[in-house]
């Protein structure tokens, strides 16, 4: 026989009644000045507990019954299993310390390595036809705001196209994809992958290089993106990790979320950083198929860094940067040059 | 308090939350790392468990709330914003155009999405075993949301204020205890004072912001090297502009609303005071930055004990509140509402 203090309500009129709730003999009694019940513990809902609020009972009938003594209640209604290790997990110390640890784990597991490896699975199972229309939209905006049609000569242009041409035939596992000339000064000497396929090079990176080889580099590490799908994988993986972020600061004021999401610009970096890295082994790879010496690609990109450094374009720091450190990418031609 | 009595002198009441922010945060910690283990599944049962702690331990007049919302029917709400929330972004991405008809189509849902999940919260709360209603209809909700929305636009912001306070007497002049009802009557007029005193504000701080940017654009040329240091510290002083406004229109529209707020033989009084709650907001959000996050349910509770502190219910005729012979027969217990979208949109 067990008695608890509680207050009863009839969840008809919001009336408490300071009543005796007791347990014993295959019956539960509530008791008090107004009220005499007599019910089935069986047909009797208790509500987990959370921490030390207050623990609802929910009598058949619609009424309710209060609790404050949780401990003796648990003892009673033996919450068992899966109920006790939570509710054991939620309030010692030493387990939410342990829970917390796990968490940055867990996060870092899941923006870090889960995200991309699953962007990447999905990604490579998006048809490339999906993105052609995005493709035609930037393209089409950027010529508009940014980009004249080229201003080399056709046979030029011709060459190079057919140089191109000869690189992407070394790779078989190429989705569709083209060449396309623009001048543009504001954007300076600068190739770029759009989705879709197209690949636009400027007039100014043309005139940089002072081989073809060292274009052919530049193309073929734009190849690299596309053949990694990295627009795709971009966007996936921006999403799923707005959408975590979200969920995991999702119930405070707008003001502090937004704080609280700064690190999604950082992470936005390091994914652009490693989709360089990928794009630059693939680009030294191809080169090699198509007998370009990787040098080419160190060489282009030291007069890029020269480029950048003249029109005071520097100052961000590593962990902002969209791609890796020069020096970096010049030790990973080295290294595979060597080989 | 015996029933029946009345001519009672008024009694005023003061919500009070008996939790810690410490624990608070065991609670929220644990069932995150579940959440994260389970890609986002157990964060409905996370949810729920939150919610019956916030609720469980916010007490007026000695009696606490509850709130017992199945954690799979908010699962289901979730699965299908998620969804929505993909296609919208990945559709978006790559074909531009597709937003407008996404938009379309959110805009015809939105009243009737703001009303079920205001339903389903209120349904699913109770105090003093008498479940809370939402009486607001899609249809009114169509007018409050879409139509004053358009008006605003229209009208170039003109009607914003106007819109804020039909829109939040619309939340909070729809809900019932039982079957008694609340009301809310705000006058327009204030809500345009306290909006204009708002902008006045937000210009006056942005003024300075606007020079501190020009001299360090000015300063870049000789130390081209800070640029990183000169172009956050705008965005950071911006930011915190956006804060104090943000948080002087918080404490000012949750007066305005409650001192307006009635309900059968009892009103509300709200006494938030701006300056306390801009620091309050400001300590939150250094605290989550410098946390990553983590100190978030510190924040959480720390907001709320102020705001409850500041909230009074004015009973002035003892009133037994009776629930709603409409769901009389419904229960405490789970009751599946066939909800989908569980949005929280806080009042």
């Amino acid at each position: 026989m067990s008695v608890f203090k509680a207050r009863y309500f009839d969840g008809q009129r919001s009336v408490a009644h300071e009543v005796s709730v007791v347990l014993g003999g295959g019956a539960l009694k509530i008791v008090g000045r107004d009220v005499e019940l007599l019910l089935d513990p069986r047909r009797v809902r208790v509500a987990p507990r959370v921490a030390n609020a207050p623990r609802w009972i929910y009598l058949p009938g619609g009424g309710a019954c209060a609790l404050e003594d949780n401990d003796a209640l648990d003892a009673l209604a033996g919450a068992g299993g899966f109920a006790r290790i939570l509710h054991r997990l939620e309030t010692r110390p030493a387990w939410a310390a342990l829970a917390l640890a796990l968490v940055v784990a867990a996060l870092w597991a899941l923006i870090d390595r889960g995200v991309p490896a699953v962007a990447e699975q999905v990604a490579l199972r998006i048809p490339p036809a999906t993105e052609t229309d995005l493709g035609r939209h930037t393209l089409a905006s950027l010529d508009h705001y940014w980009m004249r049609p080229s201003k080399l000569t056709a046979e030029r242009r011709a060459m190079l196209s057919a140089e191109f041409a000869a690189l992407a035939a070394g790779a078989p596992d190429l989705p569709p994809h083209r060449l396309a000339f623009r001048t543009s000064p504001a954007i300076g000497p600068n190739a770029f992958a759009l989705p879709g396929g197209t690949i636009v090079i400027t007039d100014q990176l043309v005139n940089l290089a002072q081989s073809d080889q060292e274009v052919m580099a530049v193309l073929a590490h734009e190849l690299g993106h596309l053949a990694h799908r990295h627009v795709m994988r971009r966007l996936l993986q921006g999403s799923a990790t707005a959408l975590i972020i979200a969920g995991v600061t999702g119930d405070v004021a707008s003001t502090t979320s937004l704080a609280a999401s700064a690190p999604v610009v950082l992470l936005q970096a390091k994914f652009s950083r490693d989709f360089e890295r990928e794009a630059d082994r693939y680009g030294i790879a191809l080169l090699r198929k198509d007998h370009i010496s990787p040098r080419n690609f160190a060489l282009i990109l030291e007069r890029l860094e020269k480029v950048a450094k003249a029109r005071h374009r520097r100052g961000l720091p590593g962990f902002l940067a969209s791609h890796p450190p020069t020096r970096e990418r010049e030790a990973l031609v080295r290294e595979t040059a060597g080989g | 308090m015996a029933e029946g009595e009345i001519a009672s002198p008024a009694r005023a009441l003061r919500p009070e939350f008996t939790g810690s922010g410490g624990e608070y945060f065991r609670v929220w910690v644990v069932n995150l790392l579940f959440s994260l283990l389970t890609l986002g599944i157990y964060s409905a049962w996370a949810k729920v468990r939150k919610k019956k702690y916030l609720y469980g331990n916010t007490r007026l007049d000695g009696d606490s709330f509850d709130y017992f919302a199945r954690p799979e029917t908010i699962l289901k709400g979730r699965i299908v914003a998620v969804a929505a929330l993909i296609a919208y972004a990945l559709a978006g991405e790559l074909h531009p155009e597709s937003r407008f008809a996404f938009w379309a189509v959110a805009a015809v849902a939105a009243p009737w999405v703001i009303v079920r999940s205001l339903i389903f919260n209120a349904r699913n709360s109770a105090w003093r075993g008498l479940r809370f209603h939402f009486n607001g209809t899609p249809g009114g909700a169509a007018r409050v949301f879409l139509g004053l929305l358009a008006v605003t636009v229209v009208t170039l912001g003109l009607a914003y204020p106007w819109f804020v306070a039909r829109r939040k007497r619309f939340v909070l002049g729809n809900h019932a205890l039982g079957s008694s009802r609340f009301g809310c009557e705000v006058s327009t007029a204030s809500f345009y004072w306290l909006y204009l005193r708002a902008a006045l504000m937000q210009i006056g701080l942005l003024m300075p912001v606007g020079a501190l940017a020009f001299y360090a654009v000015q300063s870049l040329r000789a130390y081209p090297t800070l640029a990183p240091v000169v172009f956050a510290l705008p965005v950071i002083a911006a930011y915190a502009a956006y804060a104090v406004v943000y948080g002087y229109l918080q404490a000012r529209t949750t007066n305005l609303l409650w001192n307006g707020a009635y309900g059968p033989g009892l009103r509300f009084a709200s006494d938030l005071r701006a300056r306390k709650l801009i620091g309050i907001y400001f300590g939150n959000i250094l605290a989550a930055v410098l946390s990553v996050g983590l100190l978030i349910p510190w924040a959480v509770v720390r907001t709320l004990k102020y705001r409850l502190s500041c909230l009074q219910v004015i009973v002035e005729q003892e009133t037994v509140h009776q629930a709603d012979p409409a769901f009389a027969r419904v229960g405490a217990t789970g009751q599946e509402l066939g909800d989908f979208f569980n949005l929280d949109l806080g009042i």
